[in-house]
């Protein structure tokens, strides 16, 4: 028997495949376009076509995300934050267990506290503007021109210290980002200097919940290596990153699967 | 501005008011199964008062902002209290003219509702009572008075421990009651102030009876209807409020004898406490309740707090009641305005205790710094209890629906994890 | 049993209360004409001045005459006759507590008559401010003191200092109303003089007429005027705490509201206030219940015998107590 879940975020569709002991058999993410509910049957369609499996197989699919109420062919629905704190907690009990879970996404970022077992203790979401979002990431790319998955090669190549980025609104941050090219300094330095700004805010927000040892770090900007160098400066504390960080809120959704159907089923 | 385009704009601003109020009552009556008939009269009431005109009252009508004005005063110079604490989004906008844009939904839209022509219902409103409790709440009054109102300030002491405040509040109640008399153009007498005190017995005793009735597991009523009800005590006739309550209380218990209940036995019972819902802002109770959980308890303004404490008078005579009715309203109030809130950390840990919920969910209005305030002692004594509690900070605007709703989900889902866990 | 626990919660306790007074009252004042003798160590105002008519003695009578002994004699038969007086003087406390005060002492219901005279009248009644209350509440304890040192004091004279006078044998006596206004109730007002006999006679018994003074125009503006002063009171509130009758209060249920306090005639705030103490027998309540009665909290305060719950506020007999005493009063 096999379970899913699948993430419908605003920007991209995550789709997890899990067998009966938890373990990840596939994963997948797309884009959601405007026409996300056609997307999203095509990319679970795809995932099981991909891992040889049974639509039939399939015992039960939890939905998380934004578009998770719109998404019928779902048997239940969670919270994406739920969610995510299940599957961070999952994985993080390889590296010894995380406490705080932060979760960088397209449009809002989030700091979930768990206890041992993996339940939510306290959340907090930054959800009013874009600062210190993916968002903030897409912009400063596009003003720097380069491509998003460079920013973190060019952090790494910066001596010396980057300039504070002060902005608190990604917005105003643009202009901020075309005066410092214009005063000469270099891309690299910018670029590390963002990821310091976004780092600084996310500890902030990370310190409402607490941090203990460990944090789990997941949503697509901790594909950012520059950016997650910079966030384990500024929290202090030993930073977890799974390999595909974008898919751990829909493995979350997929154990969860499994857990609702093994409590229906007996 | 030429009064042609002022009018226009108010009456836009009453049509907004009377469709945010058709939402929500279409919301509360077709998206809960089942609802009970006696809550028929409720939504009634509220379709006529705020989607259509309602009948003048035919007394006279003195306006009040709080709960803390004691209204049995009111009553028992044969006039009628109407609190005009006002819930609408489109009345937040205009008060906006008013007060700065960070500042509480509520007295916002309190003043964009007087800032215009008032309602049937209030019509010949020129007294206003207003009580001197939070910051926003005083300068209120004064802005108020230059709208063209009579106003009385109320003087509330900002502490309720020492003797001296209470005997600053017994001054001011007393003050009171000579303004009342005159702008009624009567006297208060003993035969009057008694009657008061027993329709506003007879009205807490419903309630009371209702509050009770909250107490059942599975759950018998929901919140947005408990909601509905107390907003409804702010402007209706008090015997007819009182006899359609006390038809539904009866409903009730037949209800809980036959076994119908209202949530499902799982739903997470919530405690609902911090800045008053006030209709139609009833958006953060039905997203709980839509998200399936149920709110079996308050502790807020508009509902329990204005409802639940009981005047007890040792010598029924003037002096005597009129300083009952202003102990009454002082003594017990926990609302956050005071220098200490352990009565109301107390009161939230035993009606967490007494009504068995499983998390509270705090409200407060963006820019009401008492209660923004207070959030931290609260959460900090319900979490020493063991209880969980969400944290919301919203306002009027519907512009947040969609990011309250995923916290309430997730807040509601660690509710069930725990219940899980500890039946495990 | 829970129907009746009800009807008992219901009670309107000042129409029981009333009774009971009025029963103690013939008891202690007439009781001696039916040869009915509770004994010297009562610990209620039955006061010894009253001649046939007593149906038993106030203890600080017989107390100062007790205490009127030498170190010596302490050892003696006398010591003994201290103990064992002193002794049935407990066990009549242990059973009602302080509520000798609030539902038997007849210079009690005096000063309750006079209150309901009052209320006829329609005037306010007067409180003290809570400074001026503070300031007065340990005169009681002070006049305790000196009852019993004075007497002991007499008996023990130190060498080379004078002896006190024999007219200060039983000093509170001599000052307290209740050695006025109870002979009066049989007819006897044979106290109501100024002793010139001797020096310190006349300062003492000019003092009692004074206190008299005061005693009956406070005693019409205040409820109960004289208990705030009652040395029997401070005697009582050594052992409040562990009488079989207790005041009991569940401070989770209470919410400030205060209506204890306010009806409370000894103005005890802490009834209201103190939400941490269980047992809550103050040294100034007189254990009327008053209080109880009117509580709108379920089982927030409650009188218990030997820990069983005889009298319990609740939230319909609030109700119903209200009503109709606002009904009453029409």
């Amino acid at each position: 028997m096999i379970f899913g879940g699948i993430d419908i975020g605003s920007t991209a569709i995550k789709v997890a495949l899990v067998d009966e002991e938890d373990r990840l058999l596939g994963a997948r993410v797309a884009a959601t376009g405007s026409h996300f509910h056609q997307n999203a049957v095509e990319a679970l369609n795809g995932l099981l076509a991909e891992q040889g499996i049974d639509r039939a197989q399939l015992g039960f699919l939890t939905a998380t995300g934004y578009g998770r109420k719109l998404f019928r062919e779902a048997d239940d629905v969670i919270s994406e934050i739920t969610a995510n704190a299940i599957g961070a907690h999952k994985v993080g009990l390889a590296f010894g267990g995380v406490e705080t879970i932060i979760n960088i996404g397209g449009q809002d970022s989030k700091a979930i506290r768990i206890d041992a077992e993996g339940n939510v203790v306290n959340f907090v979401m930054n959800d009013k503007c874009a600062a210190g979002t993916g968002r903030f990431l897409d912009v400063a790319a596009r003003n720097l021109e380069i491509d998003l998955e460079e920013l973190g090669e060019y952090h790494f190549r910066l001596s010396g210290t980057p300039p504070p980025i002060n902005s608190t609104c990604a917005v105003f941050a643009e202009s901020e980002v075309i005066g410092l090219l214009a005063a000469g300094y270099s891309k690299e330095a910018i670029c590390a200097g963002i990821h310091f700004s976004i780092a600084r805010r996310i500890a902030r927000l990370a310190k409402r919940v607490g941090i203990d040892r460990r944090v789990y770090f997941d949503g697509g900007p901790a594909l950012n290596r520059g950016l997650a160098a910079a966030m384990e400066q500024e929290l202090d504390a030993e930073l977890v990153i799974p390999e595909i960080p974008q898919i751990t809120t829909a493995y979350g959704a997929a154990i969860l699967a499994r857990e609702t159907w093994s409590e229906e089923n007996g | 501005m030429s009064t042609e385009v002022s009018d226009i704009r108010a009456r836009n601003r009453q049509t907004q008011q009377a469709m945010e109020a058709a939402a929500v009552l279409a919301r509360i009556q077709t998206e809960f199964p089942d609802n009970p008939a006696g809550m028929r009269y409720f939504y009634d009431l509220f379709q006529k008062t705020y989607c259509e005109q309602s009948a003048p009252h035919g007394k006279p009508v003195i306006g009040t902002t709080c709960v803390q004005i004691p209204e049995e005063l009111i009553y028992a110079l044969d006039a009628v209290p109407v609190r005009l604490c006002n819930g609408t989004y489109a009345f937040d906008q205009a008060g906006a003219e008013f007060m700065p844009t960070k500042s509480c939904s509520l007295v916002k839209a309190t003043l964009g509702f007087l800032n215009q022509e008032l309602p049937a219902h209030l019509q010949g409103m020129r007294q206003v009572i207003n009580a001197t409790t939070c910051d926003q709440k005083t300068k209120a009054g004064q802005i108020i008075e230059q709208m063209g109102y009579e106003v009385h300030h109320l003087e509330v002491p900002r502490s309720k421990d020492s003797e001296q405040a209470r005997d600053y509040w017994r001054h001011s109640v007393a003050q009171t009651a000579r303004f009342l008399e005159q702008a009624t153009h009567r006297k208060l007498t003993r035969r009057g102030l008694r009657t008061a005190i027993g329709k506003v017995a007879r009205a807490q005793q419903a309630f009371r009876r209702l509050h009770a009735l909250r107490r059942e597991k599975p759950s018998v009523v929901y919140g947005k209807d408990v909601f509905l009800i107390t907003n409804g005590y702010f402007f209706d006739d008090i015997d007819r409020w009182t006899e359609a309550l006390e038809a539904l209380n009866q409903e009730l218990e037949e209800r809980i004898q036959k076994g119908i209940n209202a949530a499902p036995k799982r739903a997470p019972r919530i405690l609902f406490t911090g800045s008053p819902p006030v209709f139609p802002n009833l958006k953060l109770p039905l997203v709980i309740e839509q998200a399936g959980g149920v709110i079996v308890a308050d502790e807020t303004c508009s509902s329990n707090r204005m409802l639940y404490d009981a005047v007890g008078v040792d010598e029924w005579f003037l002096y005597d009641m009129v300083d009952a009715v202003a102990d009454r309203h002082l003594k017990p109030c926990t609302c956050p305005i005071f220098s200490s809130n352990i009565d109301r950390q107390r009161r939230l840990l035993e009606l967490a205790r007494s009504f068995e919920v499983d998390g509270v969910v705090y409200q407060a209005f963006a820019g009401c710094q008492v209660y923004e305030i207070e959030q931290q002692s609260v959460t900090a004594a319900l979490t020493e209890a063991g209880v969980p509690s969400l944290y919301v900070e919203t306002d009027y605007s519907p512009d947040d629906l969609g990011q309250l709703t995923t916290r309430v989900e997730a807040f509601l889902e660690s509710l069930r994890s725990r219940r899980r866990r500890k039946r495990q | 049993m829970n129907r009746l626990r009800s009807w008992v919660d219901g009670v309107d306790i000042r129409r029981f209360r009333f009774w009971v007074q009025l029963a103690s009252f013939f008891i202690l004042v007439y009781g001696g004409y039916f040869y009915i003798n509770l004994g010297n160590s009562l610990p209620t105002f039955s006061c010894g001045f009253n001649g046939d008519g007593k149906g038993g003695i106030c203890y600080l009578l017989p107390l100062q005459h007790q205490m009127h002994i030498s170190w010596d004699a302490l050892l003696g038969w006398r010591g003994i006759a201290l103990g064992t007086g002193f002794l049935t003087f407990l066990a009549w406390l242990f059973v009602l507590n302080k509520a000798w005060c609030g539902y038997v002492c007849p210079f009690g219901t005096i000063q309750d008559w006079m209150t309901k005279l009052r209320q006829l009248f329609g005037i306010r009644y007067s409180n003290y401010s809570l400074e001026t209350f503070n300031k007065l509440k340990n005169v009681k304890y002070l006049l305790l003191i000196l009852l019993l040192v004075i007497p002991f004091a007499m008996a023990n004279p130190v060498p080379g200092t004078g002896h006190l006078p024999d007219d200060l044998a039983t000093p509170f006596c001599k000052i307290c109303p209740a050695r006025m206004v109870m002979p009066a109730f049989t007819g006897d007002f044979s106290q109501w003089t100024v002793d010139f006999s001797t020096g310190t006679a006349m300062v003492m018994t000019s003092l009692g007429m004074l206190v008299l003074g005061i005693f009956l125009v406070g005693a019409f503006f205040n409820k109960r005027f004289f208990c705030f002063f009652c040395p029997m009171s401070a005697l009582h509130a050594l052992f409040a705490n562990i009488a079989f009758l207790k005041l009991k209060k569940t401070g989770e249920k209470c919410t400030r509201c205060g209506d204890c306090y306010r009806v409370c005639d000894m103005q005890i705030k802490a009834i209201a206030d103190d939400v941490e103490s269980k047992v809550i027998v103050k040294d100034d309540c007189m254990l009327c219940l008053k209080c109880v009665a009117a509580c709108p909290e379920e089982g927030a305060l409650k009188a218990t015998f030997l820990g069983i719950p005889i009298y319990e506020s609740t939230e319909a007999g609030f109700f119903k107590r209200m009503d109709k005493k606002r009904k009453e009063a029409e």
